[in-house]
């Protein structure tokens, strides 16, 4: 069963195809930042005992994050997910406050009280997302209700991956986004993985994005590592939500370049799959593009990674020496307290 | 530059060691920050470890192919001033996996209405509530005093039982509390003066009379001669006294109660409710006279004291009788009592018996008689003897047997 | 002023502060055009539209999801689980995510939700279920469980006007229960969360309870009366936060305490109390502390087996009698 094609879809079509070199070159450094400080936390601080607990980097899917959200309203909201750096920094999260998240500081996102990338900020539209995955799904479509309710033409960008897509509460919210037609832009970051379970074994559909018309919205396949293939269907999809058109799903094909965590080797995964994905990186395809666009050279590149590096080092040099929360922190904020 | 200490790291959260399989650098070397430094191998994951710090590999802690729980210090990194050296880590023993736990095996649905708790009467007594006990503490009210009296079940002291308690102002010796009507005053002819009884006196009567309504009072009679109780007497005196203690001759008589409470343990014991409670100490109280009054202080454990220690102990606790000087705990938990009605001349007396006790034995005066021995007539000091005893549990000829080994004791006494 | 129904006063409570405030909206199943299973939300559809009250899918748990979301952005939900039962289809984002966002982002998550429990109604296991234990034991929640009309309306408005997310449990058995009707105050009016109600005054014996059965304490405290043993009933209302005060206070007075709900005996919440009575009051208890509930079994539909399940009247005279005499 096919949907019409809205007007305003064919119009958004007409869109040019490629954001302005602005655009890209801040895509291209905030794919390199989250690049780098995924590194910094995974490779170094982990392993140098700095951080604790579990951690989860998006590693080789830098794209999707970046792609969705880079051109998002400041009154836009994003409900992330655990490999989805980019949304973080792109609203406006410093690298500080990460690092200090981390390292389970008191200048953390959450005070200590959560780890790792478990982060929210209302001042910045960012909702934290729990351990449950796919719970953000109807808590998104309450977010576009809500928007649907006032009138407002904000709309909120929900991304999870694959795996989530199996749990009751990602099609409850699905149905329920479209039923009540919110403004959600659901993005899939499919890295084919979920833990050690491949994407056959998960579900039983060849694509995510063949539910879509399950739930009566519009579906979009994409190559999650293009950054411009994913900023375009994004736009095209924000434009259709705060049009007033309701929810879209848009698919993103991707890998997984690592373990789910830090702990776990993937040795279940064939290497030929990272052999083969690790020459379509997303950040050297975008490099290689500019560079042959005559947009950027490898002085510039060099230039950027250098201020990245500079960035981090700083950041986490100020993080590592902030205070650990106080013991009996561990009561306070469970509810309303007067200040 | 301080020194660095590197650590062996947590890699995931179910992971408490590693194996440090090489060294990528060795002591001496220059390291920088980040650079790789060695590698280690855990259950999921074999990794190359960043040094921490910039600096000089100073000090190598771990070997390779040790295995080591998470966050030992592995190697020391220094500014390189001091000297490098190489030490092997303690053996490190990691801690066994806690067992998975047994699943229990769930009882059928329990039923909403439980058996309701009575309150269990052990070994006599029945528990005070806290609120009793809290009460009774503050109101300096001894709880074994009223034990099994109150109106709850089993005889339990209710709330309404202890107030009530406290407001008749009542301290030892308790009643079965139900506030009875004062009687009538009696109408006396002639002059009168209405003067109110002492605590201490208004406790006695109380006391007499609950013990006479307990007991089956029945008394015996016997005579024993003293002689030798009292050459006894004559030979010990000084040597006591250089011991700081006067001997009476009462010492002699506990002494011989003693030695009969073994032979006839019964005599030393209480009856509650139907049960017979046997006590294993023996606690003879000695009834000591005061103003308007009396007062038995207890010498406990009497059966391990010598004669020397029963003379001193009676002499301690007669006079601090007295001098009103007794703790509470010095006229609890006697077990047998010994009166004195001679003291004031009496023949001998036939004492009441003091609760929960099953006997009393009463000291009539020493007096010198004329008696047959041996079909001939000598002089000898004789006492009279009495024991009131229970006759609940206590028969006629039993209480006679103890007498007459009582006396046997006294008229055989060799030390 | 005639006497308001427990549930005509829920549907006023919801109306005047969705007139007070524009954030205020309902969702749930059957809802809007239906007025709702039990009639609580009847004719708000037509008197603020469907922007505010909206039916939704069968999706308990994103109901509460969207719930979340909406209360992230400002307003202020009331979600609605049909019956109390199928709570537990929302357990994840109720215990999970709503509880937990103040705590760990600093965000507040002002939802209401409500859910129709106990039983006494013939709905047998799946709408009879007292399941306010799942969420007592979780901390950012609030749990409320008024008795009377009074109350449910005055609760209500609280748990709207709270910050903090509030499982709002109405007993239906009460719904439109003769003897649960009273006279509403015409003007605005709350009863603060956290805050139990002195029923009847007494000075032998406590019955501290919550929900229907405070009817069927105080029925048995007049039998009892005629006896001559003076029983004293203390409403809960709340759970939590409970008011601890309110219970020493009475357990310190009379020195006997039992505790009823019609709540399953094991992990209910009179096994909460009869641990802190013990802990605080131990020096005033002059008998054991009993507990009347039902006992540890779904709830069955036949009436005579429902009725052995739920705790009676004559439960209350037996246990209160054999405490007395203790």
């Amino acid at each position: 069963m096919t949907k019409t094609v809205d007007p305003h879809i064919l119009a958004m079509a007409q869109r040019p195809a490629l954001p302005p070199r602005e655009t890209q070159l801040k895509i291209l450094y905030y794919m390199k930042v989250v690049r780098e400080l995924e590194n910094r936390i995974e490779r170094k601080l982990y392993r140098q005992g700095k951080i604790l607990g579990g951690v989860y980097v998006g590693r080789g899917q830098e794209a999707i994050a970046v792609g969705s959200c880079i051109d998002l309203r400041a009154d836009d909201v994003v409900c992330p997910s655990h490999r989805d750096m980019g949304a973080f920094l792109i609203r406006g999260m410093s690298l500080r406050t990460i690092f200090a998240q981390y390292m389970g500081r008191k200048t953390g996102a959450t005070k200590g009280k959560d780890s790792n990338m478990h982060m929210g900020s209302l001042e910045h539209n960012l909702i934290a997302f729990i351990s449950m995955l796919g719970d953000n799904v109807p808590v998104a479509a309450g977010i576009g209700l809500s928007f649907k309710m006032r009138g407002q033409d904000r709309v909120v960008v929900c991304s999870f991956g694959d795996g989530a897509t199996s749990r009751g509460d990602w099609h409850e919210g699905l149905n329920m986004a479209s039923v009540l037609k919110c403004p959600v832009v659901f993005i899939c970051n499919n890295n084919q993985y979920a833990y050690s379970t491949p994407l056959e074994r998960q579900m039983a559909v060849e694509n995510v994005a063949d539910r879509a018309p399950a739930y009566g919205m519009p579906g979009e396949i994409v190559d999650g590592n293009d950054v411009i293939a994913v900023w375009n269907a994004s736009q095209r999809a924000i434009d259709y939500a705060r049009s007033g058109n309701g929810p879209s799903l848009i698919e993103c094909k991707t890998f997984r370049m690592t373990g789910h965590s830090a702990h776990d080797d993937a040795s279940y995964v064939p290497q030929e799959l990272f052999e083969y994905w690790e020459t379509r990186d997303p950040i050297r395809r975008l490099e290689r593009t500019l560079v042959q666009q005559n947009m950027l050279s490898d002085a510039v590149i060099a230039e950027m990674e250098k201020g990245i590096n500079a960035e981090i080092d700083e950041a986490i040099a100020i993080a590592e020496k902030d205070p650990y929360p106080e013991p009996e922190d561990c009561l306070r904020d469970v509810y309303f307290e007067e200040q | 530059m301080a020194e660095t200490k590197v650590i062996m790291p947590q890699m995931g959260e179910s992971i408490f060691e590693g194996t440090l399989t090489k060294w990528l650098k060795k002591p001496g070397d220059k390291v920088e920050r980040d650079e790789a430094l060695f590698e280690i191998s855990t259950d999921k994951v074999d990794s190359e470890i960043p040094s921490p710090a910039a600096g000089i590999l100073q000090e190598v802690l771990v070997k390779e192919g040790q295995t080591v729980q998470i966050n030992t210090v592995v190697a020391i990194i220094g500014d390189g001033s001091a000297k490098t050296s190489s030490k092997p880590a303690p053996e490190e023993k990691t801690e066994a996996a806690p067992s998975a736990a047994q699943p229990a095996s769930v009882p059928p649905a329990v039923a909403a209405a439980a058996e309701p708790p009575t309150p269990e009467a052990e070994s006599g007594r029945v528990p005070n509530s806290p609120l009793v006990r809290r009460i009774a503490k503050e109101h300096g009210i001894d709880l074994d005093a009223l034990a099994g009296k109150g109106t709850g079940i089993n005889g339990r002291v209710t709330k309404a039982d202890i107030l009530a308690f406290v407001e008749s102002g009542g301290e030892k010796g308790g009643t079965k509390k139900t506030a009875t009507p004062a009687p009538a005053p009696i109408a006396f002819t002639g002059e009168v003066e209405r003067v109110a009884m002492t605590p201490m006196r208004k406790s006695i009567a109380e006391h007499m009379m609950a013990s006479r309504r307990t007991s089956a009072h029945v008394t015996t009679f016997f005579e024993v001669d003293c002689s030798r109780i009292m050459k006894g007497r004559e030979k010990l005196k000084a040597e006591f006294e250089r011991a700081g203690v006067h001997l009476t001759i009462t010492p002699f008589f506990v002494q011989a109660v003693v030695r009969a409470l073994r032979k006839f343990p019964i005599v030393n014991a209480s009856l509650d409710g139907d049960t017979i409670v046997y006590k294993r100490d023996i606690n003879i109280g000695i009834a000591v006279s005061l103003d308007g009054g009396l007062i038995v202080p207890v010498v406990r454990n009497a059966a391990e004291k010598n004669l020397q220690g029963l003379a001193h102990a009676i002499n301690d606790l007669g006079e601090r009788a007295r001098t009103k000087k007794l703790l509470p705990e010095e006229v609890k938990d006697g077990t047998f009592t010994i009166t004195n009605p001679g003291v004031y001349g009496a023949l001998t007396g036939t004492p009441i018996i003091n609760q929960p006790q099953l006997a009393i034995m009463g000291m009539g005066g020493i007096k010198k008689r004329a008696v047959v021995i041996d079909d001939a007539i000598a002089i000898r000091p004789i006492i009279v003897l009495s024991l009131s005893f229970d006759h609940r549990l206590i028969d006629g000829a039993l209480a006679d047997q103890f007498m007459a080994e009582v006396q046997q004791q006294l008229e055989s006494w060799q030390g | 002023m005639a006497l308001t129904t427990y549930v005509e006063a829920i549907r006023q409570g919801i109306s005047e502060e969705m007139e007070r405030d524009d954030n205020v909206f309902v969702l749930g199943e059957d809802v809007g055009i239906y007025g709702g299973a039990f009639k609580a939300t009847a004719g708000l559809l037509e008197k603020f539209g469907e922007t505010r009250v909206i039916d939704t899918p069968i999706s308990e748990s994103a109901i509460v999801g969207a719930a979340i979301g909406a209360a992230l952005m400002g307003l202020r939900p009331i979600a609605e689980m049909q019956f109390a039962d199928f709570i537990s289809c929302a357990f994840d984002q109720i215990v999970n995510f709503a509880a937990k966002c103040r705590y760990r982002w600093g965000a507040g998550i002002p939802i209401v939700v409500r859910a129709p429990s106990g039983g006494g109604i013939h709905g047998g296991p799946f709408h009879s279920q007292n399941p306010e234990m799942h969420f007592v034991h979780t901390p950012g929640l609030k749990v409320v469980c008024p008795s009377t009309a009074y109350d449910a309306k005055g609760l209500l408005k609280a748990a709207i006007r709270d910050p903090d997310p509030v499982i709002f449990f109405e007993h239906k058995f009460l719904y439109r229960w003769p003897r649960a009707k009273e006279e509403l105050p015409s003007d605005d009016y709350i009863v603060p969360i956290g805050k139990a109600a002195l029923r009847r005054t007494g000075s032998e014996i406590s019955i501290v309870t919550y929900g229907a059965m405070v009817y069927v304490a105080l029925d048995a405290a007049t039998e009892l009366a005629k006896e001559g043993i003076d029983v004293e009933v203390l409403d809960l209302r709340s759970l939590l936060p409970f008011d601890k005060e309110a219970v020493l206070e009475s357990v310190k007075k009379t020195n006997k305490v039992i505790l009823l709900h019609e709540d399953t005996r094991t992990g209910g919440f009179a096994g909460e109390l009869a641990a802190l009575i013990s802990e605080e009051a131990f020096d005033y208890l002059d008998g054991p502390i009993r507990r009347i509930t039902a006992p540890d079994t779904p709830v069955p539909f036949s009436p005579p087996m429902e009725e052995f399940f739920l705790p009676k009247i004559s439960d209350v005279l037996r246990v209160t009698r054999e405490l007395h005499a203790y």
